[in-house]
């Protein structure tokens, strides 16, 4: 009765495109100066059965919303963990929450890093900024299932010492057995102490010992980082479909509708925010 | 749902459009109108969002009054009774003219019919104005004295006619957009000739034939060589000039001073450009000059607009489709302030009122006495004088002049001094930080009226919802307080009663009525009811009789760059904002795209200050120093930058200099000497 | 040939008789004659004219919306309108361009708001010899619930669907009208668009093919003022933004229409901007619907209304830029 476009199957009843469900505030955590990690629980206590790599659109009335990838791994249990970067007016808000405060959600959208195909396989974990966030969700995942994977290695840059995420966990993954991880930093301004290494995140990558044959690399990083960091790993021999890249968009809803993320004919939304890099490399506008 | 034409509240353009309503009175859309003559069913993006900012939880809905130092929520009644009871104080401790009623461009002809009416007839003083002031002060003089009537002689459907156009000061496609696709359209379909003299490479300049980047100010020598080129080379229209001008010789004397050559070292570009210009401005059968801010607003703003009418008179480009002086105007109802009178020196329809005549029409007219013939202050003059103490009250209706006016300390200053100040908005602004009393007005939406265009088209503003909370509109308002100040002449039943009265009041209005005016609406002069409305003005004789060469000589601007403050700054509008932003930064789309204060910067100079495109930075003059972002952009000159003046947490006016036209009392917004750093 | 033929009187008479099982909006002229689709008795029936200026699918996808209100932490959602919707007035191209919507709105996830009102809404279409200056309106066939066919005159009422066919049985009476009137119509109507057609996929094979360089989009930009009317008044523009405002009792989320012509549409809180000059966003407004959603949904995605390119006030609606692209590289 209505026109042909709808004679197609229909999707799963669902709810409410728009509405979100309550979550709370059980854990906040100062992760820089200018980010923090709050850990949510669902109030109707269901799973939030997200992937690693997802997203979600965080909700506060008045403030609107805002996508946000998960920095969590369902393999820690029933919580969800987002990294929030104060840059705009939503996160502004969001980090005067307080443990308890309680906020709106939709999702987790988007596809995952595809940790299926990855079994078996030595990662090489890049992530610039806080591309680590997101990254954090897959890296928990590995060290939870780590005997599914080969040799894992985690490489992190960031701006300064004072832009560092997760330092403590950065530690505990640089001194224990799941994984080889470095951390460089741009710039040293005087008088921070940084005992680590200094200098842009490709020269660990071009340091890098890799095994062409069985590694797959996985990129998240501010926008200027992935050229530069594609360039070296190809010079190492790594193919375009042993890249895996997240990208970053300012999606509104989340669901393909809204038009804001799209990269040509994709939506990152709903066919990313994780792609194959060899099937977005020839995108105008995608990287 | 329900539709309401109007007319967009923001440029001068004039566009009318649907307002969509939704059940609860909420509105919801815009839909053009495709029958609209200037808008042909199109708008541009401050007009598809012209119906966002009026529901917005901000809007001012109740009368407030300050008690010891907080504004606290009051009724109507006591919050009108103190308006006048205070107005009336200060009236009779400094004398009638302590007293300064500024008028609105935003608001309709009739409630700028009122306000003039309210400062005369009730509270007898001149001490009229409105932010014209700020604008187009010096076209009302400079085209009253040469051509004899203040306003665009052509239509915008002439832009389409024109065989050249000069632009010289506005930026069309961004101030009044569908007046810019006109030019556009008629420069890429009919390939008409462009010429931008410009010191910013606005859209226009991309398409043009011929884009000057002349040193800001220096429009007097670069004007008056182009009439040089055109009287050496023989290519004045002799005709017109013989049969419907006078004082030819002088201009004559004055412009041989500027020859090509010596023109060009003043305005910083080469003797070929201006004898480019010259030639095809001359050579075009049809030749149109728009002009707008970079033209008005400066210490010289007379002379140059003088200089834009001699060269259309040299050229013969008056009086006939595709010619013309167009001013562009900035604002809804400027052209349509100045029409009611809400200027110091004349009543409504530009009479004057040191003409004894003339106010004995009106005393009659409105049943007073002893309507003051005495001229006072301007807008401007009005805040030097608060600044010193001698203006003790102010009533200030819809305008915004600590953004909006120069020198935003001195505003402040002058504010701060008043013993009594009242506002009467839509939004809080910086200026009812100050007040004594805010009055809650609505927006167009709510309210019935009239517009009046740039191109003189008196045009319907149509209620679309009712007064949001308390707020009520500014005519009612108006009338109000003039009912308490013991007048009885200002009732009315509707607004079109009101019309009626400007008509019967009003030559140039005089055959202006709803009826007549329903859907399109009619240009003026329209001296009766039969009469069809007039397109161009000064057809086969100017309104002053013969047209006058005035010519004039340069004078530079009062603060130009030195070693200190080596840059030039500039001020405007942005596209997307709207002078003091309280509309457009309350609308979603528009606001999202330009959230942050800004400065246009050369590619050359950001580099040179180390400073990235994007990054914050700052600002200085000698008023101050103001943090902004950095656009740099091949828009703009090396050695100048350009400052909207939308923001008040980075307001371009708390730079700009208290320098004034001698003659309109204008203030000089275009030229100020600056510095700038990086901010860490 | 025995068909249902409706005067506009009679026409008039079903629409009213409509209105009790369905909210019916048809054509209507305005105050200053500007056509809308609006309430039965706003205006005038305004059928005749031709498309409808004003964005087709605003019926179902308006300008400004809520998606959600909020209030004492909770959340709901808008629900569907009482009665369903009756619109009268889409062209073939419009109806073409709906069912598109439908299946973008449904895909993946369902957009519940938009479906509130789509959902059992029955959809009119006009054509025949009723378009602007006298022109001749595709024959839509079978993309609608019911289609109006204009002699000139009259209406040959045609139904497609269930729903349609049974509101013309609510109606009753036939005549008689000669068969040679709808088989001149519908053969002259077969031969109507190719023109346009053959363009749009010129201009789609030079842009699968890369084969438009960076600076034709450049000269077109430095035409385009930003005014964003193309896609204002385009029925497959589906972008939209959302902002949340507080009213009396609590907090409401709305979306609102928005362009991918805007600097803003894509720039991120940090300044980022995969669109962030001109060139690009010009291209992506003809690109998108020429190439990306050829890639995607396996066809162009304009539909030949015309409407970008009457409500451009420079002249570079899609048709215009398609001309000019496949002059210069076709």
């Amino acid at each position: 009765m209505v026109s042909k476009g709808l004679s197609t199957s229909l999707p799963q009843p669902q709810k409410p495109l728009y509405e979100p469900f309550s979550c709370e505030v059980t854990a906040i955590k100062e992760l820089t100066h200018t980010e923090k990690l709050f850990r949510l629980n669902r109030l109707d206590g269901l799973p939030f059965s997200h992937k690693p790599g997802q997203f979600v659109q965080v909700s506060i009335p008045g403030s609107g919303e805002a996508p946000i990838s998960v920095s969590s791994s369902t393999t820690r249990g029933d919580y969800l963990e987002l990294a929030v970067r104060k840059v705009g007016s939503l996160t502004a808000v969001m980090h005067q929450l307080n443990v308890g405060s309680k906020i709106g959600l939709r999702g987790p959208f988007g596809s995952s890093f595809d940790t299926k195909s990855m079994k078996n396989h030595d990662l090489l974990l890049i992530s610039g900024g806080c591309g680590l966030a997101p990254m954090r969700s897959l890296i928990q995942f590995v060290e939870d299932r780590r005997d599914d994977f080969g040799r894992s290695t985690i490489f992190y840059g960031a701006k300064s010492p004072e832009d560092v995420m997760y330092k403590t966990e950065l530690e505990d993954w640089a001194n224990g057995d799941a994984f080889t991880c470095r951390v460089t930093v741009d710039n040293v301004s005087g008088g921070t102490c940084w005992d680590g290494q200094t200098g842009l995140i490709t020269n660990l990558v071009e340091a890098a010992d890799i095994d062409v044959g069985k590694t797959i690399a996985v990129i998240v990083g501010p926008p200027v980082m992935y050229k530069h960091v594609i360039v070296k790993l190809k010079d190492k021999g790594v193919s375009d479909d042993q890249i895996i890249v997240s990208l970053e968009r300012y999606m509104k809803c989340g669901s393909g509708k809204c038009g804001h993320c799209t990269i040509e004919h994709l939506y990152c939304c709903i066919d990313g925010p994780v792609f194959r890099y060899d099937k977005i490399k020839e995108l105008k506008g995608a990287l | 749902m329900k539709r309401t034409l109007t007319t967009c509240p923001y440029c001068g353009t004039g566009c009318m459009f649907y307002l969509l309503v939704d059940d609860k009175d909420t509105l919801v859309g815009i839909e053009p109108s495709s029958e609209h003559v200037t808008a042909k069913g199109q708008l541009c993006v401050k007009g598809w969002n012209a119906h966002h900012f009026v529901n917005h939880p901000d809007r001012l809905t109740t009368p407030l009054i300050r008690k010891n130092g907080i504004l606290e929520e009051v009724g109507w009644d006591e919050a009108l009774d103190l308006v006048v009871s205070k107005l009336k104080q200060a009236q009779s401790a400094g004398g009638k003219d302590s007293a300064m009623f500024v008028s609105s461009a935003k608001t309709t002809n009739e409630e700028n019919y009122l306000m003039m009416k309210l400062a005369r007839a009730v509270f007898k003083t001149n001490n009229i104005d409105h932010c014209a002031r700020l604008c187009h002060s010096s076209t009302v003089i400079g085209l009253m004295e040469t051509l004899g009537s203040g306003a665009m002689t052509n239509s915008i459907d002439c832009m389409e006619k024109a065989d050249c156009i000069f632009v010289t000061g506005p930026n069309t496609t961004e101030q009044h957009p569908l007046i810019g696709t006109r030019i556009i359209e008629n420069v890429t379909k009919n390939g008409a000739k462009l010429i931008v003299a410009d010191n910013r490479k606005i859209r226009l300049a991309r398409l043009a034939d011929i884009h000057v980047r002349w040193k800001n100010g220096t429009d007097v020598p670069f004007l008056n060589s182009i009439m040089n080129v055109i009287i050496a080379e023989g290519l004045e229209d002799n005709e017109f000039i013989s049969k419907r001008t006078e004082n030819y010789e002088e201009l004559k004397i004055v412009v041989a001073d500027y020859p090509p050559e010596k023109a060009a070292e003043i305005c910083g570009i080469t003797a070929q450009e201006i004898v480019d210009v010259a030639r095809m401005f001359a050579a075009a059968k049809r030749a149109m000059i728009v002009y707008s801010m970079g033209i008005t607003q400066h210490t010289h703003g007379v002379d140059n607009v003088k200089c834009c009418a001699n060269l259309a008179m040299l050229t013969g480009n008056v009086g006939s489709p595709g010619t013309g002086v167009n001013p562009l105007r900035g604002q809804n109802n400027v052209q349509g302030a100045c029409d009611m009178g809400a200027l110091p020196n004349v009543f409504s329809g530009y009479q004057k009122v040191t003409d004894p005549d003339v106010r004995k029409k009106f005393e009659k007219a409105w049943r007073v006495r002893n309507l003051p013939g005495e001229i006072v202050h301007t807008v401007t003059t009005a805040i030097n004088a608060a600044a010193e103490g001698s203006l003790k009250a102010m009533y200030i209706m819809g305008e915004n002049p600590m953004m909006s006016d120069p020198d935003q300390n001195h505003v402040r200053e002058a504010l701060e001094k008043l013993d009594f100040l009242v506002v009467q908005d839509i939004f809080p602004t910086i200026t009812s930080d100050y007040a004594d009393v805010i009055l809650p007005a609505t927006t167009y939406a709510e309210k019935d009226g009239t517009f009046t265009s740039t191109e003189r088209r008196v045009q319907r503003v149509s209620k679309a919802i009712e007064p949001i909370n308390q707020s009520r509109p500014d005519w009612q308002i108006l009338c109000d307080i003039a009912a308490l100040a013991g007048y009885e002449g200002m009732k009315y039943d509707s607004v079109s009663d009101i019309m009626d009265e400007i008509a019967s009041v009003t030559p140039i209005y005089g055959g202006i009525s709803y009826e007549r005016i329903d859907m399109i609406g009619l240009q003026w002069p329209c001296p009766d009811r039969n009469h069809p409305g007039t397109k161009i003005l000064h057809v086969d004789k100017f309104s002053r009789g013969l047209g006058k060469f005035s010519p004039a000589r340069y004078r530079p601007s009062v603060e130009m760059p030195d070693e200190e403050y080596p840059f030039v700054l500039s001020t405007g509008r942005s596209y997307f904002h709207f002078h003091s932003g309280t509309m457009t930064r309350r609308s979603q789309l528009l606001d999202r795209e330009q959230r942050f204060p800004y400065v246009e910067i050369s590619p050359q100079d950001a580099a040179e200050h180390a400073i990235a495109p994007g990054s914050w930075m700052y600002v200085a003059t000698r008023r101050g120093e103001v943090k902004v972002k950095a656009n740099v952009t091949d828009v703009a000159k090396k050695g100048v930058l350009f400052m909207p003046f939308h923001y008040k947490e980075g307001p371009a006016n708390l730079l700009t200099i208290n320098a004034l036209d001698p003659v309109a009392n204008i203030p000089e917004y275009k030229v100020c000497a600056a510095k700038i750093r990086k901010a860490q | 040939m025995k068909v249902l033929v409706l005067t506009e009187q009679k026409l008039m008479e079903f629409l009213a008789s409509a209105r009790t099982a369905y909210d019916v909006r048809v054509p209507v002229s305005l105050h200053d004659g500007t056509r809308v689709i609006g309430r039965l008795g706003e205006g005038p029936l305004a059928i005749k004219g031709g498309a409808i200026n004003q964005k087709i699918t605003s019926i179902f996808f308006p300008h400004m919306e809520t998606v959600l209100k909020c209030s004492n932490g909770g959340f709901e959602s808008p629900e569907p309108a009482p009665k369903p919707m009756l619109v009268v007035g889409f062209t073939k191209q419009d109806a073409d361009c709906l069912e598109f919507i439908d299946r973008f709105y449904n895909d993946k996830f369902r957009d519940d708001v938009y479906f509130n009102k789509r959902d059992n809404a029955v959809i009119v279409c006009v054509s025949g010899r009723c378009g602007a200056n006298g022109k001749l309106l595709k024959v839509s066939g079978d993309n609608c619930d019911m289609e109006l066919i204009c002699d000139g005159q009259d209406y040959i009422v045609r139904a497609y669907t269930d729903v349609g066919k049974s509101l013309i049985e609510d109606i009753g009476s036939t005549e008689i009208v000669p068969e040679e009137t709808l088989e001149q119509i519908e053969k002259e109507s077969d031969q109507l668009c190719v023109e346009g057609l053959d363009l749009l996929n010129a201009a789609s094979k030079l842009l699968l093919e890369d084969k438009v360089p960076d600076e034709f989009w450049q000269s077109i930009s430095d035409r385009c003022i930003a005014c964003t009317s193309c896609n204002l008044a385009c029925p497959t523009c589906t972008c939209f933004d959302v902002f949340d405002r507080t009213n009396g009792c609590g907090i409401d989320r709305w979306r609102i229409w928005d362009s991918c012509q805007l600097d803003g549409f894509m720039r991120e809180a940090s300044g980022h901007n995969p669109m962030g000059q001109e060139l690009i966003r010009t291209r992506r407004r003809i690109h998108h619907k020429l190439a990306a959603d050829v890639t995607r949904w396996g066809h162009i995605t304009c539909y030949q209304c015309g409407r970008c390119d009457n409500v451009c006030p420079t002249g570079i609606g899609i048709m215009s830029v398609c001309k000019e692209m496949v002059e210069k590289y076709g």
